[in-house]
């Protein structure tokens, strides 16, 4: 039997809506068939969202559902699955996760396995992946998946930005960065149109292009309300409320959301409700992806009066206007455009600080929007994408910005084997006490 | 010039492959700029027109990481980490600069640990994609560009297409001669020992192309003229991974009894079958082959219409080495932490196994001190397939 932790309390009121989104999600690829939708097994951050939202393709994200089943404890028996068939268990276990569960349904002949989270998946239609900048299991997963569903077609895309390079102007190579991509997500629109037998509306798809700037926008507007001293909202909640933005762009129901976590935010801050009482230490969550089945973390963080105002994992998003894009009729170049651009812009930002990285660029200026005393990286072994360069993001960091309490917390993203509470707990505290003295020294 | 032509090739595989980089030193001692690179996908045809060593870096499996652990996570590949430990130990303080390809996230996510720390006169991530469809080509032919003009301003040299032209023609005939001495393995027993074959191929990577064609040709005559051991009735294995760059690996099949007659390594097999085409704009042929033709699992392979048609094209070769050096069993050989190749075994392994084929998978670090529990597993296999 899964070992579930009591769900963790949640700061905001609309947050707590979230796992009905979670729900909705995964309910939606199980009803798609009935609708006579297609299901993409789909990443997030890949560029391709708006493409599926304009065609009625349903994603299943696999990322959501092996978190899913970390957040309940009950990952252990799919990560099994998939080490029976010799994948390590060094590797990514979301995909691991997700790979075991997809065997022991065909398995089964394609009946739901028992006990699957929230009613589990649907079976995908369509793989759908991408040669990112960052993230392997991108294009192996679903190579991986195929192996065992061996009717779905697998489409990979590639979506480069111009790597940070000091002493290379990215501006002389977005052009060609963009072409790139625009081409990439053509291509994307060709294949889901052949397995979906329906042509793209391109309308219809600058329309959803269109409701996702805007929610980039909302959503980057609201988050810049937890600056407010005491915060009206921390990682903790945020590793929630980034459900809309990360799963559901491009759709009214992800725009309404943050309008009304805007509100509530505003209404706490006017009423001077913060998430810890007394707020004694403001954290910044610099980078590494939560241990999903130990959200409850945070809420140890938040008893001794420490608050995350602030997270770089999941905010994958700038004001539009930020990015200053170039004016196209082409719906797929202006996703280019925003893709390309959401990375490049911070490149500016590290020339302006000798001996930094965009990536450490960013936390300064997080530091200092948010009034940080501390900074909290984590790595999971089982990712190398987020979690390989913590060690020198928080070495430039001491470098370039200087004094600072810094913790790196290890874990893993779903496998729990990897975790110990009571470790965890001691190395927050004795953090917790260093921040405490690193803000008296600073004071005197 | 090395005095090559009247050496003893395997001897002289032999002393590179112990004192690895120590020509390429030699060269910087006379004036030459000597560029590190990483994996397979470095366009080392560039570097040849450049005019510069190339030098493909390796890690020391005998030797602990010692310093590396305190700039990079352990969550990275070993070879990766191990060649790191051994750059910021300042086992190539040589080099003027490096090339760092996109192959895997171990190397994309770490290029900002390499270049900061290791503070190279010359640094290039060359953002090689992972897919190969024709925009893919174009772009893999701009990002070859950019490459070319870092390496103008570096060396404050033109490089021409015809310098270009003239290194992908050396670069084909030195990999046609290694597939010549490759040819004296398919013999039963092989003519040239695993362990000697691991040896000339790291050697052949530490020296530019003339030298290393040289050498190649140095042991061919030299092996040819051997005549062969008595030993014939042992198994003969392929082994498949990425870099493996120790001759204690092939130390230990070979000492288990068995023969290691061919590779799928990005340090053999993998890189001198496929050559670059001669195409108008050389580029052209340079991107086709980087991303068409070499079979590394970084490169998203998925056009075919089925399942199997994928898995023909993606593992295809390996069935073809398996039949020209008549081979007895695989060894998949995965390095901890590998997402690109960790994810193919389940594949792999059932594609070889479906050719009537036994695989052993194992996974493990890049150190010889894990050799001792590698070797018992490659024993019992061997017994199982007598």
């Amino acid at each position: 039997m899964a070992e579930e932790k009591k769900r963790r309390a949640v700061a905001t009121q609309t947050a707590a809506g979230i796992p009905k989104f979670v729900r909705g999600n995964l309910a939606a690829t199980l009803k798609a068939k009935e609708e006579g939708k297609k299901v993409a097994k789909a990443f997030i951050h890949d560029g391709q969202d708006e493409i599926m939202r304009a065609m009625d393709i349903v994603p299943a994200w696999g990322e959501s559902f092996s978190g899913i089943c970390a957040a309940k404890r009950d990952a252990e028996k799919y990560l099994q699955k998939a080490e029976s068939d010799n994948f390590s268990r060094s590797l990514c276990t979301y995909a691991t996760c997700h790979i075991g569960f997809e065997m022991i349904r065909e398995e089964l002949g394609g009946v739901m396995p028992e006990g699957a989270p929230w009613g589990g998946m649907g079976r995908p239609d369509m793989i759908l992946g991408n040669g990112q900048l960052l993230c392997d299991p991108r294009f192996k997963w679903p190579q991986a998946l195929q192996h065992y569903l061996r009717d779905v077609p697998v489409f990979v895309t590639n979506m480069y930005y111009p790597p940070w390079d000091p002493n290379i102007d990215h501006h002389e190579q977005e052009g060609f960065y963009v072409r790139y991509c625009t081409e990439e997500l053509h291509e994307t629109v060709r294949f889901c149109e052949r397995v979906t037998g329906k042509k793209m509306d391109w309308d219809r798809l600058a329309a959803v292009v269109e409701l996702s700037d805007r929610t980039w926008d909302l959503f980057v507007d609201t988050y810049d309300l937890r600056k407010a001293i005491p915060t009206p909202m921390d990682t903790g909640d945020a590793m929630n409320t980034m459900v809309p933005i990360t799963f559901n762009i491009g759709t009214q129901e992800a725009y309404d959301f943050y309008v009304e976590l805007n509100n509530e935010l505003k209404q706490k801050i006017a009423q001077g409700i913060g998430v810890a009482n007394p707020e004694k230490y403001r954290i910044i969550w610099a980078a590494g992806l939560p241990s999903w089945f130990a959200l409850n973390d945070f809420q140890y963080f938040n008893s001794k009066g420490a608050v995350f105002p602030v997270e770089v994992t999941y905010r994958d998003h700038e004001k539009i206007e930020k990015l200053d894009l170039p004016k196209t009729d082409d719906p797929l170049e202006h996703i280019a455009w925003r893709w390309v651009r959401y990375w490049t812009h911070w490149y500016d930002a590290a020339r302006k600080i000798p001996g930094s990285t965009p990536k450490v660029a960013r936390i300064i200026e997080y530091i200092g929007d948010y009034k940080c005393d501390g900074v909290v990286f984590h790595s999971a072994f089982s990712c190398r994408s987020w979690h390989a360069g913590i060690i020198h993001q928080a070495e430039v960091l001491r470098k370039v910005y200087g004094d600072i309490p810094i913790l790196i917390m290890e874990g893993d993203i779903v496998d729990i084997s990897s975790y110990n509470e009571a470790d965890t707990h001691n190395r927050i505290d004795a953090f917790i006490e260093t921040l405490d003295a690193y803000k008296n020294k600073k004071r005197n | 010039m090395t005095g090559l032509q009247n050496s003893n090739g395997l001897e002289t595989a032999d002393r590179y492959y112990a004192q690895y980089g120590s020509r390429a030193k030699e060269l910087k001692n006379e004036g030459r700029k000597v560029i590190g690179y990483m994996s397979a996908l470095t366009p080392v045809e560039i570097l040849t027109a450049a005019g510069v060593v190339p030098l493909r870096l390796k890690g020391f499996m005998d030797e602990a990481i010692t310093k590396g652990d305190a700039y990079m996570e352990t969550i990275v590949c070993p070879f990766v980490r191990s060649v790191f430990d051994a750059a910021i130990k300042g086992r190539f303080s040589f080099m003027d600069g490096m090339v760092l390809p996109h192959q895997c996230d171990s190397m994309d996510r770490t290029s900002d640990v390499w270049s900061y720390n290791l503070g190279l006169p010359y640094w290039h991530f060359l953002n090689v994609p992972h897919v190969t469809d024709d925009p893919s080509i174009e772009f893999m032919k701009e990002i070859l560009r950019v490459f070319i003009r870092t390496l103008e301003r570096f060396t404050n040299a033109k490089i021409t297409d015809e310098a270009i032209g003239q290194a992908i023609d050396d670069h084909n005939e030195n990999r046609r001669l290694m597939r010549e001495l490759y040819d004296l393995r398919k013999s039963n027993p092989p003519l040239i020992s695993g362990v000697e074959m691991m040896k000339v191929l790291v050697a052949a990577m530490s020296l530019p192309v003339s030298e290393s064609s040289a050498l190649i040709k140095n042991v061919t005559e030299e092996v040819k003229k051997r005549k062969a051991p008595a030993d014939g009735d042992r198994k003969r294995i392929m082994i498949i991974g990425d870099q493996i760059d120790s001759a204690a690996i092939a130390e230990a099949i070979e000492s288990a009894g068995a023969w290691l007659v061919v590779d799928d390594l990005s340090i053999g097999g993998k890189i001198y079958w496929p050559e670059v085409d001669k195409t108008a704009d050389p580029l052209q042929g340079i991107a086709e082959r980087y991303l068409r033709k070499l079979k590394i699992a970084t490169t998203f392979v998925g056009e075919g219409n089925t399942y199997e048609e994928n898995l023909e094209a993606r593992f295809g070769h390996l069935r073809e080495r398996i039949t020209g050096f008549k081979v007895d069993g695989a060894i998949l050989f995965i390095y901890k932490y590998c997402d690109p190749y960790g994810f193919e075994v389940p594949a792999m392994k059932s594609y070889i196994e479906s050719a009537g084929i036994p695989v052993l998978y194992l996974e493990d670090e890049y150190s010889t001190s894990t050799l001792a529990r590698v070797k018992t597993r490659i024993e019992a296999f061997l017994e199982m397939i007598a």
